[in-house]
């Protein structure tokens, strides 16, 4: 039929039908397989371009601050300083042995005798959120020994003139039987220590 | 006399014109000339934006690979700065909480009254952490409350109460370090101790301590 619609007609009518038809195919061609996967090629590249740019925005803020950073991190340090230096750190793998190199010479000038060391569990410190990394805890560390109440706060007060980061956790002071001059002296210590890593 | 005209028309339909001066043999090819030039036309400014957008991520690109050791190190710096804080706070909250008796206990010795001889002077035990609650699927790294309450207990032997009495007004003012207005006395009894023909009383009085605040 339409075969027919097309034999009758005038040549320049055919030709322009046929123009017309090439023409619609050609931009079909273009819009399909040209202006389409263009469009969205071009949303694609636009949302590249938008990431890196934040992404740019980002690290030019990170430089920009990297100064301020570096100065904080000085702060920190030095503010972590005295707390790295009170830290008690294992002797022979025993907080208890480190504990008696360092406080046998203020046991001695307190008089106090018959001076014991063990170790006491450690307690948890409460945690900042969010967690660092690294925790710290208390370590404890059990002193036992022999003398007078005098000596007993002798040697607490040397141990706060000299630690003042070490925290008395117990005391103990009995009188011992048949001795009223030298009684049963116990002290619970607690250092600052190296806790557990919360992720690795 | 009526006239009547005839009318021929010789002409195929194919050959007819239509009266309207735009003809549609004409227009329809402009049209779909006009359809492929603009879409030619969005193609091409499609493509100057794509090319234009490529080079500008390219060149960001480049930026970025340029800066790329230096971004790493400030992160790394930010990162190590964030832990370094969070360290010194738990430590800070540590600080907090130290508890340094050494000069209340040395004045204590200055204001136990004569007739009391003291027998014992101890820090109650403190409670175990809970770091596993029942119930939970894994040990938590650290307690749920940042305070820690002790007691002091103070025993002792005298001839009667009054000096008792004298020692709790004198910790009253100046210990605050030591000890807290909170007292109980745990007992106040006859002892088999004798001092000078005389059976002495043991006493016991435990005082609540300040608390310890594991916090800034």
């Amino acid at each position: 039929m339409n075969g027919g619609v097309f034999q009758n007609m005038a040549p320049n009518a055919r030709r322009s039908f046929v123009v017309t038809a090439v023409l619609g195919t050609v931009a079909a061609v273009l819009y399909l397989f040209c202006v389409q996967p263009g469009e969205a090629q071009l949303l694609r590249e636009r949302r590249r371009l938008s990431d890196l740019q934040d992404r740019q925005a980002r690290t030019n803020s990170d430089l920009k601050s990297s100064g301020t950073v570096k100065k904080d991190l000085d702060d920190l340090e030095s503010a972590l300083a005295p707390y790295r230096a009170a830290m008690l750190v294992p002797l022979l793998e025993s907080y208890a042995m480190r504990a008696k190199s360092l406080l046998d010479p203020l046991a001695l000038g307190a008089g106090l005798e018959e001076v014991g060391y063990s170790d006491e569990p450690f307690r948890a410190l409460p945690l900042p959120k969010p967690m660092p990394r690294q925790l710290h805890t208390r370590a404890a560390v059990r002193v036992t020994a022999k003398g007078s109440y005098q000596q007993a706060v002798s040697f607490l007060l040397r141990l706060e003139r000299e630690y003042p980061l070490v925290s008395l956790q117990r005391l103990d002071i009995a009188a011992v039987q048949g001795s009223p001059a030298a009684q049963s002296v116990t002290f619970v210590l607690e250092w600052p220590a190296k806790g557990g890593l919360t992720r690795k | 006399m009526k006239s009547s005209s005839v009318h021929l028309n010789l002409l195929k339909s194919s050959e007819l014109l239509s009266s309207s001066p735009v003809r549609l043999r004409v227009m329809l090819p402009v049209g779909a000339t006009l359809a492929c030039a603009g879409l030619a036309l969005w193609w091409g400014i499609l493509f100057t934006q794509l090319v234009l957008a490529k080079t500008q991520a390219q060149a960001i690109e480049d930026d970025l690979a340029a800066k790329n050791k230096a971004h790493a190190e400030a992160i790394q710096k930010r990162d190590l700065a964030r832990e370094l804080k969070l360290q010194l706070e738990q430590l800070e909250g540590y600080r907090a909480g130290v508890r340094a008796v050494g000069a209340p206990l040395a004045k204590l010795a200055e204001v136990i009254p004569l007739r009391v001889q003291l027998k014992e002077l101890s820090f109650t035990p403190l409670r175990a952490q809970v770091l596993q609650p029942p119930g939970a699927k894994a040990p938590l790294f650290g307690p749920t409350e940042n305070v820690e309450t002790q007691k002091l207990v103070i025993a002792g032997l005298t001839t009667k109460e009054t000096p008792v009495v004298s020692l709790m007004e004198s910790l009253e003012d100046g210990f605050e370090a030591l000890v807290t207005s909170e007292r109980k006395i745990n007992s106040f009894k006859q002892d088999s101790a004798e001092a000078d023909g005389r059976r002495l009383l043991s006493f016991e009085v435990e005082y609540t301590m300040p608390a310890r605040r594991f916090a800034k």
